[in-house]
């Protein structure tokens, strides 16, 4: 089958298409005619019947000596010749009649049998339907008709029907192809743009028509994943492109301290004074690279395994305790207000490292000598922790920013600005909410264990 | 003396290591594949392994496991450059007693095989000397050389856990996990703050500084002064 089948899939299809539609044609046709020709036929047979009933009926009421006359009369009358008629005595002699002798069969009813006719010239056997029935004094008539007829109007039914299944096998393969030739019309506008995607044009989107059909529908949601696809690509080269600025800077300022220390030092003083610096700057390079892997490693999602119950307030005690000599260091003041918190599902240490970077940016971006609020505000299924400042706070339009790789509003301090996109993987991460309050320099931890 | 296998396929990173672990007195050997690693583990008695977990053949974790298996206890170090804590979680699963992602720092990477090789501790002792220092853990004073040392409560935990270490260098990541309970690389210098302030209470002025800070990393106390 498959070897005289063109072995491009395509025009394959367009064969199968075409015919499917043949072979539907022909069961169609088929089954037309059949049912064409047992209701025609059966009426057909009926008026046959009805015919030679009346026959009967009527040479019954004939008088016996007059029913010879009158059966010529009417012979003569049928000028098709397409009827027999024989009227046999008692011992079945023929009196009058175009048919030589009486056949076997029933007297009831109407059956299809061999007569032989007497006045069809040329003719010595004939297929008919008759009836044969007894008359009042011992008379027996014979009354039949010829089936060449209703042979022929059989051979005229196939006849029409082959003539008619002409036009139609070739319009099932006309349609076949042009169905076909669309399908892969759309196929290859498919297989175009996304040979083009694949190799790297991302901007490419499939056409969809204004009223899609299910195909249309399919490339409308291919061009969703296209979108989203698109967006994710953008993201990760923005994500490349920061990465490399972010390493660009401290690389270069260590290029030229090894270097000029290369050229200038002269003693092994101050070779370990650049080697030293030049181990802080790669201690810098490795902090960044270690926080990037950890937001890596949040948004993979892998750690809730590892989620077992804490307790918010020791958490945000501890987190005070940590934070308290180093904001006294820098002049500030510390207020913690605690409350008990019912527990939530979490990963502690990844909550306190959260708290510890939202209490670090308060105290970087918070006024020198101001203060610093670490609030536990409990419900009934967690806590909600804020850690505020007496700055003037993140401006709405930068909020959404914030939360972004590398994203530093104030370019002055120094950081890399991973801070509150690693708060907000880890937020994430738990299902709590990260947001701003309003009217104030504050974040908001909401922690609640999802449902 | 003691006698680290290190398993490491990367020439750089091993030779790296392996000057630093002879500067600091350990007798190292390096093998740069699964299978040298098995067979030198199984002839010889190391005191520590310290293992990468991508081997040219096959998974570090894997040789790991079969050594457990066959009941040998030796401690192991785990390397990875994979940094994600499901890693880390597998890695001691498998059988490693600490797991140091990379990149990491040579000073992080000795002091944490210190910690390994040291005994463990008896915790439940509750008077701890080391050189002029005194501490008792049951009325939670502490004293140098008879002087008082006024520590809060944070401090003398500091304190214990660095006497209890002497001499070993202590990061700053190991004193935020044993001391206070998270496992993280903080941003800022809060740890360093904590230490700062314990070393100003412990070093009095004119007295010779028992606690040293070890460039970059961490701290050593050293009850010689």
């Amino acid at each position: 089958m498959s070897s005289i089948l063109p072995a491009d899939p395509r025009a394959r299809a367009t064969w199968r298409w075409g015919g499917a539609l043949a072979a539907i044609l022909i069961v169609q046709s088929l089954l037309l005619a059949a049912v064409f020709w047992a209701l025609a036929n059966g009426s057909h047979r009926r008026a046959i019947e009805h015919a030679l009933t009346d026959d009967c009926t009527f040479f019954a009421l004939t008088p016996p000596v007059e029913r010879a006359d009158e059966l010529r009369e009417r012979l003569s009358r049928d000028i098709h010749r397409d009827h027999f008629l024989g009227l046999f005595d008692g011992r079945g002699r023929l009196i009058a009649g175009n048919v030589a002798r009486l056949p076997a069969g029933p007297t009831a009813g109407s059956f299809v049998t061999t007569v032989i006719p007497t006045q069809l010239p040329g003719k010595t056997s004939d297929e008919a339907r008759v009836t044969i029935c007894r008359l009042p004094g011992d008379m027996t008539l014979l009354s039949g008709v010829d089936l060449d007829d209703t042979e022929a109007s059989l051979a005229l039914v196939w006849q029409s029907l082959l003539l008619a299944l002409i036009p139609g096998l070739g319009l099932a393969i006309v349609f076949g192809l042009v169905a076909g030739r669309r399908a892969a019309r759309q196929v290859d506008a498919v297989r175009d743009l996304t040979r083009r995607i694949v190799a790297g044009d991302l901007r490419q989107r499939l056409p969809v028509g204004s009223d899609p059909d299910s195909f249309g529908m399919l490339c409308a949601h291919i061009n969703t994943m296209l979108d989203r696809l698109e967006a994710l690509v953008a993201e990760v080269r923005g994500i490349g492109d920061d990465i490399a600025h972010q390493m660009r800077t401290p690389l270069t300022r260590l290029r030229a301290r090894l270097d000029r220390s290369l050229r200038d030092a002269r003693d092994p003083a101050a070779f370990a004074e650049a080697a030293e610096g030049a181990l802080e700057e790669v201690d810098a390079l490795l902090g960044v690279v270690a926080a990037l892997l950890r937001l890596r490693e949040m948004e993979d999602h892998a750690r809730r395994s590892r989620f077992a119950p804490v307790d918010l307030a020791r958490l945000v005690d501890d987190a005070c305790d940590l934070h308290r000599p180093l904001a006294e260091d820098r002049g500030l003041v510390l207020d913690c207000a605690i409350s008990p918190a019912p527990p939530v599902e979490g990963d502690a240490s990844l909550l306190m490292e959260a708290i510890a970077n939202l209490i670090d940016n308060a105290m970087k971006f918070g006024p020198p000598g101001g203060r610093v609020g670490i609030e536990l505000i409990p419900h009934a299924d967690g806590g909600t922790i804020r850690v505020s400042d007496s700055g003037t706070g993140i401006p709405p339009a930068e909020r959404a920013a914030v939360t972004q790789r590398f994203y530093r509003g104030r370019r002055q301090v120094e950081g890399a600005g991973l801070g509150l996109s690693l708060v907000k993987a880890i937020a994430d991460l738990h299902g709590f909410e990260l947001r701003f309050a309003e009217g104030r320099s504050a974040v908001e931890l909401v922690c609640r264990t999802p449902r | 003396m003691t006698r680290i296998l290190l398993i490491e396929d990367d020439d750089g990173t091993a030779d790296e290591i392996l000057l630093e672990l002879a500067a600091s007195g350990y007798e190292a050997e390096r093998a740069g594949n699964l299978a040298l690693a098995g067979e030198r583990a199984r002839a010889a008695a190391f005191d520590l392994l310290v293992l990468d977990r991508q081997l040219p053949d096959g998974e570090g974790l894997a040789l790991l496991a079969d050594l457990r298996a066959e009941g040998r206890r030796t401690p192991a170090l785990v390397l990875s450059a994979l940094g994600s804590l499901d890693d880390r979680v597998r890695g001691l699963r498998a059988g490693g007693d600490d797991y140091l992602p990379k990149p990491f720092a040579l000073v992080e990477l000795i002091a944490r095989i210190e910690a390994l090789l040291r005994r463990p501790d008896d915790s439940r002792e509750t008077r701890l000397i080391a050189g002029p220092l005194d501490l008792d853990l049951l009325t939670g004073q502490a004293t140098r050389g008879g002087r008082q040392l006024d520590l809060l409560p944070r401090e003398l935990k500091l304190l214990d856990y660095m006497v209890r270490r002497a001499g070993s260098i202590v990061t700053r990541s190991m004193l935020l996990r044993d001391v206070w309970g998270y496992s993280f690389e903080p941003n800022s210098n809060v740890v360093d703050v904590h230490m700062g302030r314990l070393r100003r209470k412990v070093d009095g002025e004119g007295e010779a500084p028992l606690i040293r800070n070890v460039r970059g990393q961490g701290y050593v106390l050293d009850p010689a002064g």
